[in-house]
């Protein structure tokens, strides 16, 4: 072994030696160091995996989705108004959508009810559309044009609901049993479960209810002229932003609302700014601060006696520099990897616990998800760059002090 | 061999608390021998003693070791010179609390990075040529005051110096420890070692195996 | 042992757990590769907009579908997405019947 690692090593076992005197304050401070990484890289984890998550799964999401907007309020989209948008040059077909929120005042919980398009593949795909401009009446065109859903074997009928994993889980209830609604015009509708969504999705379908047109619009009292909104296809993706600007010119109390602009949602959620996240970053830099500050007020008088007797018995200025790096290096990379495990851990087995009442917010109703871990080195390089770096220079910086600290102070001690 | 030629050493130069605790010493110390610094507290003992074992700069004059001039030497070569000539013993024990009796023996040698085996072995051999074997794990604030003062006496002769400085050995020790002291400088002696003591004890002083007594007043040699 | 050997080793072990998680971590973000296709398949067929993260509003429940003035005027039960939202609380329910 050369001489210069077994002189770290050395050097090591007499700062370990060092801090183990000091036991409860060291132990305490390397507690609250872990403390404060494991938040950081917690938050740092969660935020950046359900960003990341939310990227790859809103793909799928509509190009471009139009409301109608009344005095700064959504308003029901009149179905007159898809020929208008049908005749923008480069639009490729146009969906409507018909959901909306439920309140469930037995468990105070929001539902949110969405009558699923037919993917029964046995009718048009504009079929819609057009089922809303026939005549009720007309037995045949509406048998023709009933809408039918299937997911994983459960068939969505009129009177029937397929309800999201949160909701199932909430109200106890699955496939058979029965689900009371009040309607509009006050009548109880007692619709039957037939299928729940799967629980791997409940990231996005927690809280789901899936409903038929017919009943959708008898709940709520919807007239067969209005839907919720429009979805919009475009021949050419990237002529999205064109034709959303051509809508919004056309229908000028119309919004549009472009999956790009869905996704930019999505990366911008959890930023600094927002209220807890600022919370969380002003304690870990507070932290910080007094951790700098108790390292950057200098050394205490045992501390600057001990730097003379090692200076006295021959250690030189940048033995004992090295010493205060081993010390903050130690201490600072023990809390780095303690709190990134522990936040790994977490995050990715434990399902957050410790972040679950901030985001659980007010909401009664809060999906069960396990996120996918994305990790990058990125991530890691700056939770270190916050974390180790800062502490370990703070550590070595009052040593330059040391370089001050005469030998022969040693010699002139008079009491212990 | 120790040359100081017109040393002086002034403390807070400038200022009105000015003082001077050397003035123009010129003193020859001289190998394999023991010689005593003799004078009253204050009249610049340590100092002298200091500037000695390159620990501190003398503000004018020169010191000699062997020949070379070393006043003018940068603080890492003064530290290595330190390191490997000199061994001190303090007043005080001056041990590091919280580590073992052997750690702090070894602590001197840290930076040369021995290898640790054979360092220990040094280690452990010197404290049982002071009756301190049993003592090797002990943690330092266990021990009395005379097994301190031979730890320390052990912890300055591990990186092997050939000149030992002692400031005032004696002070904290009772007669029987003060004389057990003296026993062990003989045995310096008979090494081969150079000894130099400050002390205003006439135990130490009028002792037979003291070569060579130097009396400081005032920062000044005083003639005998 | 020597306090330096145990600090490295200790350290050696935690770069290894952490080694593994970030092996785990690149491995389950593969097998995940599957489901998160299925979700991003219902997203799809569903035409979704949103991920289900906070149900307590409806512009908290749709955050990209949230008209520009909601935020201002929603459910009574709801916590802003705004700084303030995080230190008050909704208001409290009369408990008598």
């Amino acid at each position: 072994m050369t001489p210069w690692i077994e002189k770290q090593r050395y050097i090591i076992d007499f700062t370990i030696s060092s801090l183990l005197r000091r036991k409860v304050k060291n132990i305490g401070l390397l507690t609250l160091y872990t403390l404060i990484v494991f938040i950081l890289a917690s938050t740092m984890f969660f935020t950046h995996s359900i960003k990341k998550e939310a990227a790859i799964i809103l793909q799928g999401s509509p190009e471009i989705v139009v409301q109608k907007i009344i005095a700064g309020r959504h308003d029901l989209f009149p179905i007159s108004y898809i020929d208008s948008i049908k005749s923008i040059r480069g639009i490729a077909n146009v969906e409507t959508r018909l959901w909306g929120y439920y309140y469930d005042s037995l468990v105070g919980a929001n539902y949110t009810l969405l009558s699923p398009p037919d993917n029964s593949g046995t009718t048009q795909l504009s079929g819609k559309t057009t089922a809303v401009e026939t005549d009720p009446d007309d037995a045949e065109a509406l048998a023709a044009t009933k809408p039918l859903f299937e997911y994983n074997g459960a068939l969505l009928e009129p009177g029937t609901l397929i309800i999201g994993n949160g909701v199932s889980r909430m109200r106890n209830i699955s496939k058979g049993d029965y689900m009371p609604f009040m309607a509009a015009d006050g009548q109880i509708m007692n619709l039957k479960v037939s299928g729940t969504l799967s629980s791997s999705s409940e990231l996005v379908s927690s809280d789901l209810i899936l409903i038929t047109d017919e009943d959708f619009r008898k709940l709520f009292g919807i007239a067969p002229q209005f839907v919720t909104d429009a979805i919009v296809t475009v021949k050419n993706p990237n002529e999205v932003s064109m034709v959303a600007g051509k809508i919004k010119k056309r229908l000028l109390d119309s919004r549009p609302i472009i999956r790009d602009e869905i996704l930019r949602t999505y990366d911008s959620i959890f930023n600094w700014r927002g209220g807890m996240m600022i919370v969380i970053f002003s304690a870990a830099v507070l932290a910080f601060v007094i951790f700098a500050w108790d390292k950057a007020s200098g050394l205490s008088a045992g501390e600057r006696r001990e730097i003379g007797i090692l200076k006295a018995v021959g250690w030189e200025t940048s033995d004992v520099i090295q010493m205060k790096f081993w010390e903050g290096a130690m201490i600072s990379l023990t809390a780095f990897f303690t709190g990134v495990i522990l936040a790994y851990i977490h995050v990715f087995f434990a399902g957050s616990p410790v972040f679950e009442p901030a985001l659980k917010g007010w909401s009664s109703l809060y999906p069960n998800f396990a996120l996918t871990p994305f990790i990058n080195a990125e991530q890691i390089t700056t939770l270190f760059f916050l974390t180790v770096v800062p502490y370990t220079v703070a550590t070595i910086v009052p040593t330059w002090r040391a370089a001050t600290i005469d030998p022969d102070s040693a010699m002139r001690q008079t009491g212990e | 061999m120790i040359e100081l030629v017109n040393v002086k050493k002034v403390f807070n130069a400038g200022n009105p608390s000015e003082f001077s605790a050397l003035n123009s010493v010129n003193l020859e110390i001289a190998q394999n021998k023991v010689t005593v610094l003799k004078g009253p507290s204050g009249s610049g003992k340590t100092t002298l003693l200091s500037i000695v074992g390159c620990m501190s700069r003398p503000s004018a004059g020169r010191v000699k070791l062997n020949g070379r001039e070393i006043t003018s030497l940068p603080e890492r070569f003064l530290t290595d010179i330190r390191r490997t000539t000199f061994g001190f013993i303090f007043q005080q024990p001056n041990l590091i609390k919280g580590i073992s009796v052997l750690e702090n023996v070894m602590l001197p040698a840290y930076p040369l990075g021995e290898k640790r085996a054979h360092l220990k072995m040094k280690a452990l051999n010197g404290l049982a040529g002071l009756n301190l074997s049993s003592k090797a794990s002990s943690q330092v604030e266990w021990l009395s005051g005379g097994e301190a003062q031979r730890v320390s006496i052990v912890r300055a002769l591990i990186n092997d110096p050939s000149i030992i400085i002692a400031d005032e050995p004696t002070a904290h020790l009772d007669t029987k420890l003060s004389y057990r002291f003296m026993e062990i400088v003989e045995k310096f002696k008979a090494e081969g070692k150079t000894v130099i003591i400050t002390s205003h004890d006439p135990l130490v002083y009028d002792s037979a195996m003291v070569d060579h007594v130097v009396n400081l007043r005032d920062g000044k040699i005083e003639d005998e | 042992m020597r306090k330096s050997s145990l600090f490295f080793l200790g350290l050696t072990a935690e770069v290894i757990v952490f080694s593994f998680l970030l092996v785990h971590a690149s491995l389950s973000e593969s097998f995940q590769q599957d489901v998160l296709a299925q979700k991003s398949a219902l997203v799809k067929t569903l035409r979704l907009t949103d991920l289900c993260l906070f149900t307590e509003a409806r512009y908290t429940r749709h955050l990209s579908q949230a008209d520009l003035n909601t935020a201002f005027q929603d459910h009574p039960l709801s916590l802003e997405h705004f700084p303030s939202g995080s230190f008050t609380q909704p208001y409290v329910k009369n408990e008598t019947p």
